[in-house]
């Protein structure tokens, strides 16, 4: 009994959970900077680790030991508590997605609507923090980040639907398992993988959707006056979203750690992982940022018919 | 309560390069109002002019602006040529010309990569500035130097360029006339980039005209005005070009309008290496000019130059005044903001190509009137007593 609660200890602080969790964001955030890097004809990071690998991991430790600035302005309270509170998001969510099998380390039925909502919560986060900063360039920031919520957040969760109705299940690891049996969503629901592929790239807030902390317009956005291990913990949150972005893309689309041949389960699924982080990284060097105008009418005049029609096609078929 | 917000944009500000104040009063992400707080980096080159001679204010006066710096010398040294009553030979004019497009090229080419990084066109802006590095070498093999050039002294230039050189510039121009003809491709079809640029930042052309802007901004307003053309110095009298014009009237078409007179550039460049005159490089001149007043004018990679001389039969100026185009562009500017979101400021300010510490004198705009002046030293230090008598 005792050797049992230990195994499950270990699991969720070393693998997969908590240590190996962190492990992989700051290795794809290397991947994310190296690979985007090499597309802007850059080098990318180089000196820390062989070819820059510790890079990430240098940065978060020196943010860690720099001056954390409280603006005497801020909600002290809601401004310390929001970077813990947000980093402990995604690292949630990610509990739920199969990683090293076919069973996530919690999984329940209803787990993907836990998944989505939490990226709301994520959003809801970030409008708070970038209140209680109360700098004006936070204020439109976090303004900023609540609008482009209520363009991606409708499409991306009728989107996911899709494999869930086909699988008939609302747990992500029984979507995973339907998938070790059927073909892989991706080849039935392509609608649908493009549209949540999009969403995810404006909840994660990269280039073309950066459009909540555009460094040009509004200094950080929503960032601007977190500092110091503050920083830290939101940049290490981002890693872990990017993460959790393509987990969500590799257990819904391209089956999880389903595969073939001898590899383990685990390996699969990082392969998968990393095509689909390296597909969002492609996108943002491929365009320019647009306006939150233009995303919020892109994305319901757009987005939002296409992950319907995607819907009425799975109906028809099963029909 | 009124919905109005105001967002301070500088002088500190990732978007600008240098530091300069914009108020902005906005109402959501519309932009209601905007004042410009000018004079950040002010440097007081003008008072500096006229404690040294005519030879060291050369050097001062390449220091004016990092980016056109050869487009300030040669209004300088026109100017002074001017009162010297002196002609340069021809070979000197041809070689100003083709430093002078070498040097617009270089700049257009670091604002296309400005404007990709203001839009969050990161990919594009590091293409850009990899393929300026070509033309910087150009001038390094021209003038040895990658950035002030130090080509003109007053009667002539400082270099020769040999045929070995002329070949090497044929050979790096082909480059960034291809790279060139690539980017405008992109930004005139690449969709995120039209959506971002088309119909943002107006100015229509009865505003270009009466607001005075200059240079690229004001062709791209389609108002076909060109020192080069309207009042040739250098050699541009007898090089053809035309003048490129675009009736889009905002950033996109200032986009277009810089690429295409990149093309300009290249094709004059080719022109100036085949009929380079033979001839000496400079003529002798006396260190006294005689007691005169003179404008000098010279369309630099921005807009019009224009500079101002007073003499006094000494080796120094008595007074030196210089207008660069920004300055000329900041009343548009005002215009093109309002009424806009704040996503598109730093595109539109990006948008004149300002260089705020060529344009930081001593001269005042007042944005509700679009009313400027310029003051002395005298004036403004009787205004400073009056300001702080009034609080």
């Amino acid at each position: 009994m005792v050797q049992e609660e230990m195994i499950c200890l270990l699991q969720i602080l070393l693998f997969p959970g908590f240590l190996s969790l962190i492990l992989v964001a700051f290795f794809y955030e290397w991947v994310d900077r190296k690979f985007v890097a090499k597309l802007q004809n850059r080098y990318g990071p180089l000196h820390t680790g062989p070819g820059g690998l510790l890079q990430p991991f240098a940065d978060f430790v020196k943010l860690l030991s720099k001056e954390d600035i409280t603006p005497r302005a801020a909600d002290k309270l809601l401004f310390s508590a929001v970077p813990i509170f947000l980093l402990s998001l995604p690292l949630t969510a990610l509990f739920c997605i199969p990683m090293a099998s076919y069973s996530a380390l919690t999984s329940f039925e209803g787990d993907l609507i836990l998944v989505m909502f939490i990226t709301i919560l994520i959003v809801v986060s970030v409008f708070i923090g970038a209140w209680s900063s109360t700098s004006r360039f936070s204020t439109v920031g976090g303004i900023r980040a609540g609008l482009q919520m209520l363009s991606y957040e409708i499409p991306m969760t009728i989107a996911m639907v899709g494999p869930a109705i086909v699988a008939k299940s609302l747990c992500i690891s029984e979507i995973v398992q339907w998938q070790t049996t059927g073909l892989w969503f991706i080849f039935t629901q392509p609608l649908g993988f493009a549209v949540a592929s999009i969403c995810l790239l404006a909840e994660i807030q990269r280039v073309p959707f950066d459009i909540p902390r555009a460094e040009t317009e509004v200094v950080a956005g929503w960032l601007t006056e977190f500092s110091g291990r503050k920083l830290a913990l939101l940049r290490l949150t981002e890693d872990l979203e990017l993460v959790l972005a393509g987990s969500m893309l590799t257990s819904l689309y391209l089956g999880g750690p389903s595969g073939f041949g001898l590899a383990p389960p685990f390996l699969w699924f990082f392969i998968k992982l990393t095509a689909c982080i390296l597909l969002l990284s492609n996108l943002r060097a491929l365009f320019a940022r647009f306006r939150i105008d233009q995303l919020a009418s892109g994305a319901w005049k757009y987005l939002t018919p296409l992950a319907l029609l995607q819907i009425i096609l799975i109906e028809l078929i099963s029909w | 309560m009124s919905p109005i917000f105001n967002i301070p944009f500088g002088p500190q500000h990732p978007a600008l390069k240098e530091s300069e104040n914009f108020m902005f009063e906005v109402d959501g992400e519309r932009v209601v109002d905007v004042t410009p707080r000018l004079g950040y980096v002010h440097r007081g080159i003008e008072k500096a002019l006229e404690d040294r001679t005519y030879i060291q204010d050369m050097h001062l006066i390449e220091r004016i602006c990092g980016i056109c710096s050869h487009a300030h010398t040669t209004c300088y040294s026109q100017a002074v040529e001017e009162g010297l009553e002196v002609e340069i030979p021809p070979r000197a004019r041809y070689i100003r010309s083709i430093v002078a497009e070498l040097e617009r090229i270089h700049n257009h080419y670091l604002w296309l990569g400005l404007v990709a990084h203001e839009i969050g066109f990161e990919t594009l802006f590091m293409y850009a500035w990899r393929d300026r590095e070509v033309v910087m070498d150009l001038l390094e093999l021209i003038s040895g130097n990658r950035v002030n050039y130090a080509m003109n002294m007053i009667g002539g230039v400082r270099r020769d360029i040999t045929p070995e050189i002329s070949s090497r510039i044929r050979k790096g121009l082909k480059v960034l006339d291809e790279r060139m003809k690539y980017y405008e491709r992109i930004c005139s079809s690449e969709r995120t980039v039209l959506v971002r640029t088309r119909g943002v930042g107006v100015l229509k052309t009865s505003d270009a005209i009466s607001l005075c802007a200059v240079g690229p901004t004001l062709r791209a307003s389609n108002v076909k005005r060109d020192v080069r053309a309207d009042d040739p110095y250098a050699a541009y009298d007898e090089i053809p070009f035309h003048i490129v014009t675009h009736d889009g009237c905002d950033v996109a078409s200032r986009i277009v309008t810089r690429c295409e007179e990149v093309f300009e550039s290249v094709r004059i460049i080719r022109y100036a290496l085949e009929h380079l005159p033979t001839g000496p490089l400079e003529v002798l001149v006396p260190r006294t000019v005689p007691p005169a007043e003179i404008v000098s004018r010279v369309e630099a990679p921005r807009g019009e130059n224009i500079h101002y001389l007073r003499s006094n039969g000494t080796d120094k100026p008595a007074r030196y005044k210089v207008r660069a185009p920004t300055l000329a562009n900041i009343p548009a500017l005002c215009k093109m903001l309002i009424g806009g979101y704040i996503a598109d400021i730093p595109i539109t300010i990006a948008g004149i190509d300002p260089c705020f510490s060529c344009m930081d004198r001593l001269a005042f705009i007042d944005a509700n009137t679009d009313r400027s002046w310029v003051w002395d030293g005298e004036q403004l230090r009787r205004y400073g007593f009056k300001w702080y008598k009034k609080r």
